[in-house]
């Protein structure tokens, strides 16, 4: 396990250099960040030093081996929108996006599962045709229009929630429900046809046969095994929850990374952006691991190779 | 096994759990859950303002944003500051002369301490003026490169001298980024010190600051001009304009700005909210390219373009009847205003057809582009099927506001582009620098002699009644000329809370000083 | 593509799956007759395609016309609304039937667009990394797992500020970031078919490298790629519409279910009709397109159920 762990942590570093050269390229295409940085009243003469300063005369791969060097230290650069170094503002961020999307994941899980084995049990029947419409609904539906009738409904009619910003628990609901239905969603549909398949195992339906309390047969084979996938279609999803933040944290202006990024990026504001590329990916990485980890303790069969 | 996955599963849900549950700690919020219909004051002590955007930083002299000024305001003084008529009034400067040409020397109040306690003195002034005036990296350096020097002659009599006549210096100490700065604080411990914990001698404290989400201001007790109305002032960032207006709605907060015109009536009809507005230094126009060989160098075209758009269908419509049609850009209230030209608009499809036909144009009328950012979206749109429908062909191009102020440096727009121009200089010059031969070429490449000399002559006048006369000359050139097309002068649209008083700015900046809580 | 001085397909074992697959399709047709969903998810493409095709013939106004005298008018059946108007009006006083009906052209153009290109970059890196192995392989494969760890979104969302929105920008970003599932699934089957015996007799006989892959293996990884595309279809419509809503969709004159969805969105408790009919348009179709990628998925490839949900 140990040796795993280990290959699979040298195994980022391949991953991270091309996602550094990645960063680098699309920040090198975008725009010319003297004209952005220097007031209108800049002269031809300021633009040419703060070219200089900025190292941008160099030839690329030694902009690029520079950009490299002070990444590997943390060093992303100055933010201009803030003036302040980049990594530091993006970590600050980090807490707020992830408890949205925590949030978010264990709601999904919470309504997947029920609603997953559900469906398959009752398969073919009016609810399971109800829960999969359902799901394909919650995956269908543009996330930020999601969030604005959210809102119009629980907060601005019902008054049960605050419509925005970031407090206590009830500050999370609605943005959680907006960012984790289409999560639910495709869980749902996955955990449904992985219950199908085991309930068709021969053991399984042996089991039924026999007249064993179904729900301890559903409990107690059937949900172990169907729960495998799960575990790895949350890890795939991680990637696609940070995505979801972007928008869900805008609707309901949630002081995450997303909302960061979204103004970085429209301010092209280049050293947020690439140090919050830098900072995702690696998490995601993580997640793969650690989720790849709770696989094989779930599934013994597979060995680490 | 099995026990094992349940507790892997259980202790990953937890997980989940707590971070969502122990997360919201710190935040300080006023939103008051489970009410309905009528909006609930939301105010006890304190008032809470919801914009559209964040401040860029604490350092008032490397902000160029009306929102950021608006907030900043209320924690650094200026030495004067315009009344919402537009008059200089004291701040912390008490009165000023002008002592030869190119010197002004300013009485300073005695009884003004900084947040930290350290005394508000000359020195102060010397500081924040000379590092407004030398760091070319700060983004209101551009307003202040006029001063020279300022002297502290005593504790409590500051001297400007100007690198020459400058007939706009009050309107420089009285403008965004002139607020004043604690110099023995900065020097003691650092910029970098100052901006995670700024002071200055404003009627509120900066309590803290979390980016894209609040800043939050606490009273300042020891206010040299009456105590603060407030215990602390919070303004919020809500990017989405529903989402704002919904916060209204549920009393989350006391005012919001930006409120689009389609809420208004949805706000008034709500009991304990209103909709205040008041037209705002800000002109939307088409700024024109007159460069040779493009169809809008030829003066009929330009006539035509201005005459196929129904001005006052827009602010009626798209607007909610939140705008002033004009003619010009300097609008009432700043100096050089033509208001002669002022609820003036011209509108004649039929002519505007025939002026096309008159310039050679025959089925096919000209070909144009039109840029704008992504902000000023539904009217580029109309004014593009505007004048389609005048027979030109629109090319529509909408940027994010960065792709376009990138492009607005360069100075590659096509033949038109529309921009919302404001004033934080209240005078004219400010309107015109870009029509100056030297901005203007590249940009607009508009080019007359007559305007030339008119505008640097009032650059360094300083006799207020011959100057607005070269500026009025100015304006009737332009509007016959038209390097610009204005199509109106905005209107800020606020919904407030009843539970406070709060009658909006022409400047559209927030003096919690001057909102109170309603009897 | 054939050279002459070859011989002829006739000569080469015939792909085994070939039959199979001609059998599956009869099968699968009957399959989508009886299946309620699949049947629902065709007819509901079908009439979104034909809405496309026969677009000028079905809008009643000019997508583009504003006329700001008339904006916000209510869809025809409520008080105030115009049978001019059949769904109302929008925020510009433009015909929201007329802009729907054009808006179906460009969802499917991006949609299946997008689809296209990231099909096609997927498939040639996919066959690439298998095909040579080795550093080829590294390589390709570890750009994929560089691309997965980042946001689609966020990626689109960086290189259309750049580049400028637009509708084929927006296909090509789409395409040029979401390649990585279908190079993995092209890589896993050709991988497979490397070692079976009809690519090795192909190979002995001197068939070229490229002949090869394209006559015996493309074929053979089609089924998993449609299913895949169906799915993709579906996020690309989505992610327009996420992207419209971050300010870099498609713009005027060409008009996106996203982009009206996203401009509606101001009108949501003032004139519903402006972003409701753009958004049930969407998810309608979005609806159909995945209950139809379902059905695929069922009949083409039976194996694909537990790598997509």
């Amino acid at each position: 396990m140990g040796k795993y762990l280990v290959k699979s942590l040298l195994q980022m570093i391949p991953v991270l250099l091309l996602i550094s050269l990645i960063v680098f390229v699309l920040v090198r295409v975008t725009g010319d960040p003297v004209a952005l940085m220097l007031p209108e009243s800049a002269t031809e003469a300021d633009r040419a030093t703060l070219t200089r300063e900025l190292g941008l005369d160099l030839p690329l791969y030694q902009q690029y081996g520079i950009f490299l060097t002070n990444a590997i230290q943390g060093d992303f650069g100055t933010s201009f929108r803030y003036g302040e170094s980049a990594l530091p503002l993006v970590l600050e961020r980090l807490p707020a996006s992830f408890e949205l999307a925590f949030a978010a994941m264990a709601l999904a899980v919470v309504i997947a599962i029920p609603l997953g084995i559900w469906s398959a049990v009752k398969r073919n029947t009016f609810i399971d045709i109800f829960i999969s419409g359902i799901s394909v609904l919650g995956k269908a539906m543009p996330n930020f229009w999601m969030g604005i009738m959210l809102i119009l409904l629980f907060s601005v009619m019902l008054g049960w929630f605050p419509v925005s910003g970031r407090g206590g628990l009830t500050h999370l609901i609605l943005p959680a429900i907006t960012l984790g239905v289409s999560l639910a969603a495709q869980m749902t549909r996955l955990i449904r046809s992985n219950m199908l398949e085991i309930l068709n195992q021969d053991y399984i339906r042996t089991a039924r046969s026999k007249g064993i309390f179904e729900l301890f047969v559903i409990g107690k084979h059937a949900f172990r095994n169907g729960l495998i996938p799960v575990v790895t279609i949350m890890s795939l999803q991680f990637t696609s929850l940070i995505g979801g933040t972007l928008i869900t944290e805008t609707v309901f202006a949630w002081p995450g990374l997303g909302q960061l990024l979204v103004s970085a990026v429209n301010t092209h504001d280049m050293a947020i952006v690439q140090a919050a590329v830098f900072v995702i990916a690696i998490f995601v990485i993580l997640m793969n691991i650690l989720t790849d980890l709770v696989y094989r303790l779930l599934d013994p069969r597979i060995k680490y190779s | 096994m099995k026990s094992g996955l349940i507790k892997t599963f259980a202790a990953l849900l937890a997980a989940a759990l707590v971070v969502t549950g122990c997360g919201g700690g710190g935040a300080t919020t006023s939103t008051d859950t489970g009410t309905t219909a009528a909006a609930p004051a939301a105010s006890d002590g304190t008032l809470t303002i919801a914009n559209g955007t964040d401040i860029e930083s604490f350092d008032p002299q490397n902000n160029n944003n009306t929102a950021s000024e608006a907030i900043l305001v209320n924690v650094f003084d200026y030495l004067l500051k315009n009344d919402n008529e537009g008059n200089k009034v004291p701040a912390l400067a008490t009165s000023w002369e002008q002592t030869a040409d190119n010197v002004w020397q300013f009485k300073l109040r005695d009884d003004v301490k900084f947040h930290n306690g350290d005394p508000f003195t000359a020195a102060d002034v010397k500081y924040t003026f000379e590092r407004l005036a030398t760091d070319e990296a700060l983004k209101q350096h551009s307003y202040f490169k006029t001063i020279e020097e300022v002297r502290a002659v005593d504790d409590y009599t500051a001297e400007f001298v100007t690198t020459g006549p400058d007939p706009l210096l009050l309107n420089r100490l009285s403008k965004m980024g002139a607020g004043i700065l604690p110099s023995k604080y900065i020097e003691e411990n650092g910029i970098d010190a100052f901006l995670k914990s700024p002071i200055g001698t404003g009627a509120y404290k900066f309590k803290s600051w979390a980016k894209d989400d609040r800043v939050v201001l606490e009273k300042n007790d020891e206010y040299f001009d009456g105590a603060p109305k407030w215990d602390e002032v919070v303004f919020r960032v809500v990017p989405e304009a529903s989402t704002r207006v919904s916060e209204l709605l549920t009393g989350g907060v006391d005012i919001v700005s930006g409120v689009p015109s389609t809420d208004i009536e949805r706000i008034e009809q709500t009991e304990n909210l209103s909709v205040e507005t008041t037209p705002i230094k800000r002109v939307l126009q088409m700024i024109v390219r007159q460069t040779e060989g493009t169809p809008t160098a030829d003066p009929k075209v330009r006539e035509a373009i201005d005459l196929a758009i129904d001005k006052k269908a827009i602010v009626d419509s798209i607007a909610g009847g939140n705008g002033v049609l004009t003619r010009t850009s300097v609008t009432p209230g700043n100096f050089g205003s033509d208001e002669s030209l002022y609820e003036q608009s011209l509108y004649d499809l039929e002519k505007a057809k025939a002026l096309l036909q008159e310039a050679g144009y025959g089925d096919k009328g000209p070909e144009l582009s039109l840029s704008s950012s992504s902000q000023y979206k539904e009217y580029a749109e109309v004014v593009s099927a505007m004048l389609t429908a005048a027979g030109f062909t629109v090319n529509l191009d909408i940027l994010e506001p960065s792709a376009f102020s990138e492009k607005m440096t360069s100075k590659t727009f096509g033949e038109l582009y529309m921009i919302g121009i404001g004033n934080s200089m209240n005078d004219a010059s400010n309107n015109y620098n870009r029509f100056l031969a030297s901005e203007a070429a590249g940009e607009t490449d508009y080019n007359n002699a007559e305007v030339e000399d008119l505008l640097q002559s009032a650059l360094v006048n300083m006799d207020e009644a011959s100057r607005t006369d070269e500026y009025k000359k100015v304006q009737q050139i332009l509007a016959e000329e038209r390097p610009a097309i204005y199509l109106f002068q905005m209107k800020g649209v606020y919904g407030v809370n009843a539970s406070v008083d709060f009658s909006p700015r022409q400047d559209e900046m927030f003096y919690a000083q001057e909102i109170t809580p309603a009897q | 593509m054939a050279i002459p001085t070859e011989s002829g397909a006739g000569a080469l074992p015939v792909p085994p799956k070939k039959r199979s697959e001609a059998r599956g399709l009869k099968k699968g047709l009957r399959q989508l007759l009886r299946s309620k969903t699949g049947m629902i998810g065709a007819v509901i493409v079908l009439i979104v395609c034909l809405i496309a095709i026969f677009a000028p013939l079905l809008a009643t106004h000019d997508p583009n016309a504003v006329a700001p005298i008339d904006r916000l008018k209510p869809p025809a059946w409520l008080e105030g609304g115009s049978s001019d108007y059949l769904l109302g009006t929008d925020n510009l006083g433009r015909d929201i039937w007329s802009r729907i009906v054009y808006g179906s052209q460009v969802s499917l153009i991006v949609g299946i667009g997008a689809v296209l290109v990231s099909g096609a970059i997927g498939a040639v890196l996919g066959v690439t990394a298998a095909y040579y192995g080795r550093w080829v392989d590294a390589i390709i494969m570890r750009l994929a797992d560089s691309l997965l760890a980042i946001p689609t979104i966020l990626l689109m969302l960086v290189v259309l500020a750049v580049v400028g929105p637009g509708m084929w920008t927006l296909i090509f970003v789409i395409g040029a970031t979401n390649w990585v599932s279908y190079a993995r699934v092209v890589r896993g089957e050709v991988l497979s078919l490397k070692e079976r015996d009809f690519v090795k007799s192909a190979r002995m006989i001197g068939a070229r490298s490229g002949r090869i892959i394209f006559r015996h293996i493309l074929p053979n990884v089609m089924s998993s790629f449609i299913v895949l595309s169906g799915m993709n279809v579906a996020t690309t419509i989505i992610m327009e519409a996420s992207l419209s809503f971050l300010g870099l969709g498609i713009t005027t004159p060409d008009v996106s279910w996203g982009g009206m969805l996203s401009d509606g969105r101001q009108y949501v408790a003032t004139s519903w009709w402006v972003a409701t009919f753009p958004g049930m348009a969407i998810t309608i179709t979005v609806l159909g397109v995945i209950f139809l990628g379902d059905w695929l998925r069922d009949v083409l490839d039976p194996r694909m159920k537990l790598k997509n949900g």
